[in-house]
């Protein structure tokens, strides 16, 4: 699955949060977007996601437009996102969190529930089955049943991971997925999203923290205030002079 | 000509809901809720003028007394109440906001009862202005609002503690990071939101009668010239409270004498759905 | 004595359904609904009105639950697109005016004299008889819902709502549109207080619009918030509490001298504004603990 924003654009009153973005995901690809603070990463994943209007410009999923697709069918054609801030149902164990996120569940219609309670329970049983699996996978099997509210940031973080993998997406756009976590947890997500993306599920990852980064991704956009203002390979692009400008004081 | 008169006779509702809906938005821009006691604030800006006015004769100490008892309650309700709930979610502060108006509305229903009470003021014959009727008890409130609006817009524009009000309300974390001390600021908020809804409920009770329900009918409309005149704008309060005071009054021929509160909610939700800013108010999200 | 605590219990019951179907829309889904009573109020006029022109019992109770549903409808659509504050002051202006329609249209609904005479459920049985089956009737409706809302708090469906509760915004991300669900969930809450609206006109056989006003919203808040947020339990707890509160304030008026009809409901007001700031201060998730089911 491939996704392209082409001069997206986005101001706020008189504030220019995005001008005239243009980026390519080939399908299966992994790309990196880094910048600083306000730079408007997360602005753009909004955009892209379909919880913002552009004011200009086009997202091309697969090379189609999409700008009139609601958020809930973008996901459902294949692009998750998570959020910079975990956005976990807080009242539900980890466990149920994975099982809320799986598509075409009979269950949750209420006709559903309430005349065809042998294919519901068919359903549950199946789905709870992957969740075990991912849960496995992501390593939290052991917090399965705790409430996802009482985990820590980095748990929440893959528990964001692990429901956007529940839709079974082609593209997981990732906002700041090592923002807050603890280091031994960083190369565990890295590992898993290094592996996904083995198995062909592309990767848009906003981050922060560079050197996690660079060693994840083979491409890069780097953006700054609205703009992007380099684009490429980790090493070209942070030798870049624009770039060290934009990180004045940074270590790169 | 008809209708101009029907105008005429809606200023004084229009003032009234002007103010509250004015108490409504400084409350909303910058404690950043909607305050449904405002209402039962208006009832006892209406009781204690009534008293006062009984025992003294003096109109001027019964609008004293109003002022100073809904600024008493709006301010004891911040410090009891919604000072504690700050950070919290805005139906948290909303429904505690009902509490405290039932709270007003019960001490108001005990003390005084539930019988209708009025002012007592002398009759006198309307001036006939250009072919429209009007009575001196109305140029009298009208002139009793315009006061109460030229103070309220001079603290808010011409002190510094306005400014600082108005600086809280368009960027919070910025006037904060300038040093302005929030606490001061709150107080005199509640305080100049409890005055302006003294005075409206001083006038809603001379202009009609005085009962316990009397602020809490007068809510909806309130909300929804406040959102009509975009919530956080001062002066979009008070247009919009004028405007759907004559509105209502001008289609009482049309929609009957109940139903004209029905134009509120009507406006009210036209407003939120299509153009959520209202008429000044600044761009912010009913979403 | 027995007419007594079989009265009580009608009233709770009808309470009950009323907290389980904003049990629905809040505890489970997050909606702030302040306009409970309206569709209360659509119930027990629809059914009066329908019964007093010789439509069946059972008919009018359909149509109670049909019109309350239906009126639902616009309602969930306009909470698709309002900020929880706002839908609320939308809601309670909703069942403000269907107190107003219910005013003025005296054609139909006789205005601010009510409608008096309304048949009670099971008029061909004597006295004692009749109170018994009717409270069987409603203790065998109420027990269906507080199955259904059980069967939906624990099955896929409900488990959506949490999340629309938890984090409307992480739903959509996972391909759910919250919209079907929020309506269907006001719909279903509201054709309950619909039927127990009809419960109520057929019960106390003479409806004025007085008896819809705000205040029986926030018995019902208090209930839900009082009885645990979220729990079906809970809704029957705290519809318990909430008759003790009420029956409780009709006692000490018997005891304690010199207080009037209308002081005490004054008192009561007041007691409800004190309970609804005490639980937004200290405890919002109500006395049973939190959201989760268990």
């Amino acid at each position: 699955m491939s996704l392209e924003a082409r001069a997206i654009s986005k101001s706020y009153g008189g504030f220019q949060a995005l001008d005239r973005v243009s980026l390519q995901v080939e399908s299966g690809g992994l790309f990196g977007l880094i910048g600083p603070n306000g730079a408007g990463k997360s602005t753009l994943f909004s955009i892209l996601s379909g919880f913002l209007k552009a004011d200009s410009g086009h997202v091309l999923l697969d090379g189609r437009a999409i700008d009139a697709v609601p958020a809930p069918a973008r996901a459902r054609a294949g692009m998750v996102r998570t959020f910079q801030v975990p956005r976990d149902f807080q009242h539900l164990t980890v466990h149920e969190n994975l099982m809320a996120a799986a598509p075409g569940q009979v269950g949750e219609t209420l006709p559903g529930l309430f005349f065809r309670p042998a294919k519901v329970r068919q359903q549950e049983a199946e789905i709870a089955a992957r969740v075990g699996e991912i849960l496995a996978f992501l390593r939290l099997s052991e917090v399965a049943d705790q409430s996802a509210g009482k985990l820590s940031g980095g748990q929440k973080k893959l528990v964001e991971l692990g429901r956007a993998l529940m839709v079974e997406p082609r593209l997981i756009l990732l906002d700041e997925p090592f923002a807050g976590v603890n280091p031994v947890l960083i190369g565990q997500i890295m590992e898993r999203v290094a592996d996904l993306n083995a198995r062909g599920i592309g990767f848009l990852v906003i981050e922060h923290d560079l050197e996690a980064l660079t060693r994840l991704v083979p491409r890069l956009a780097v953006m700054d205030r609205g703009r992007i203002i380099a684009q490429g390979a980790p090493d070209a692009v942070l030798d870049d002079p624009l770039v060290r400008d934009a990180y004045l004081g940074a270590t790169l | 000509m008809f209708y101009a008169q029907l105008a005429v006779n809606g200023l004084v509702q229009g003032l009234v809901v002007g103010l509250a809906a004015l108490s409504i938005t400084l409350v909303f821009g910058i404690a950043r809720f909607p305050n449904a006691a405002t209402g039962d604030a208006m009832t006892l800006g209406a009781y204690s003028g009534l008293v006062v006015h009984r025992d003294t004769g003096s109109l001027a100490l019964g609008s004293l007394a109003s002022v100073g008892a809904a600024a008493l309650v709006l301010v004891l309700a911040y410090v009891a109440v919604f000072r504690r709930l700050a950070g919290r979610s805005v139906v948290a502060l909303l429904v505690a906001s009902i509490g405290v108006g039932f709270v007003v509305r019960a001490a108001l229903g005990v003390a005084f009862g539930h019988s209708q009470l009025v002012f007592q003021l002398p009759l006198a014959r309307p001036y006939v202005v250009g072919g429209l009727r009007i009575t001196p008890l109305d140029l009298q409130l009208a002139g009793i609002a315009a006061v109460a609006l030229a103070v309220v817009f001079a603290i808010l524009y011409l002190t510094p503690i306005g400014r600082q009000m108005r600086a809280v309300a368009d960027d919070p974390d910025l006037a904060r990071v300038s040093g302005i001390r929030p606490a001061r600021v709150m107080l005199a908020m509640w305080a100049l939101a409890g005055a302006v809804a003294g005075v409206g409920g001083l006038m809603l009770g001379i202009k009609t009668i005085v009962m316990p329900d009397i602020g809490w009918d007068l809510l909806l409309p309130a909300f929804a010239a406040a959102i009509l005149g975009g919530i956080g704008s001062p002066v979009g309060a008070v247009l919009a409270g004028l405007l759907l005071g004559m509105t209502q009054e001008i289609s009482t021929p049309f929609v009957g004498f109940t139903y004209k509160i029905a134009i509120s909610f009507v406006v009210m939700l036209i407003v939120l759905l299509v153009r959520p800013r209202g008429l000044l108010g600044r761009l912010e999200g009913t979403r | 004595m027995e007419a007594y605590l079989a009265a009580i219990a009608v009233i709770a019951l009808i309470y009950v359904l009323l907290s389980l179907g904003l049990n629905l829309q809040y505890g489970l889904t997050g909606l702030i609904n302040f306009g409970h009573v309206g569709f209360f109020a659509i119930g027990a006029y629809a059914s009066a009105i329908l019964a007093l022109r010789g439509v069946p019992l059972v008919a009018c109770f359909a149509a109670a639950a049909a019109l309350a549903g239906i009126a639902a409808w616009p309602i969930g659509l306009i909470s698709l697109r309002l900020r929880d504050d706002y839908f609320a002051i939308v809601t309670l202006g909703f069942s403000e005016i269907v107190r107003l329609v219910v005013t003025s249209e005296r054609w139909l609904t006789n205005g601010v004299q009510g409608i008096p005479g309304i048949p009670r459920l099971f008029a061909s049985l004597e006295g004692p008889a009749a109170q018994l089956a009717t409270l069987a009737v409603i203790l065998a409706v109420v027990v269906l819902a507080a199955w259904i809302m059980r069967r939906i708090g624990k099955s896929p469906f409900g488990r959506v709502l949490e999340g629309i509760r938890d984090n409307e915004e992480a739903v959509k991300a996972l391909g759910k549109d919250p919209a079907g669900f929020k309506i269907q969930v006001l719909i279903v809450g509201s054709a309950l207080a619909g039927i127990a609206g009809a419960f109520y006109a057929h019960y106390i056989t003479y409806i004025v619009p007085e008896q819809f006003i705000p205040l029986v919203t926030f018995y019902v808040w208090m209930a839900v918030i009082m009885g645990g947020v979220g729990r079906v339990s809970g809704a029957v707890v705290g519809a318990g509490i909430l008759m003790l509160f009420l029956e409780g304030s009709r006692f000490a008026r018997d005891v304690l001298p010199g207080i009037s009809e209308v002081e005490m409901a004054s008192i009561r007001l007041g007691l409800v504004g004190v309970m609804l700031i005490l639980f937004t201060l200290y405890r919002p998730q109500g006395l049973m603990g939190d959201y989760t089911r268990r």
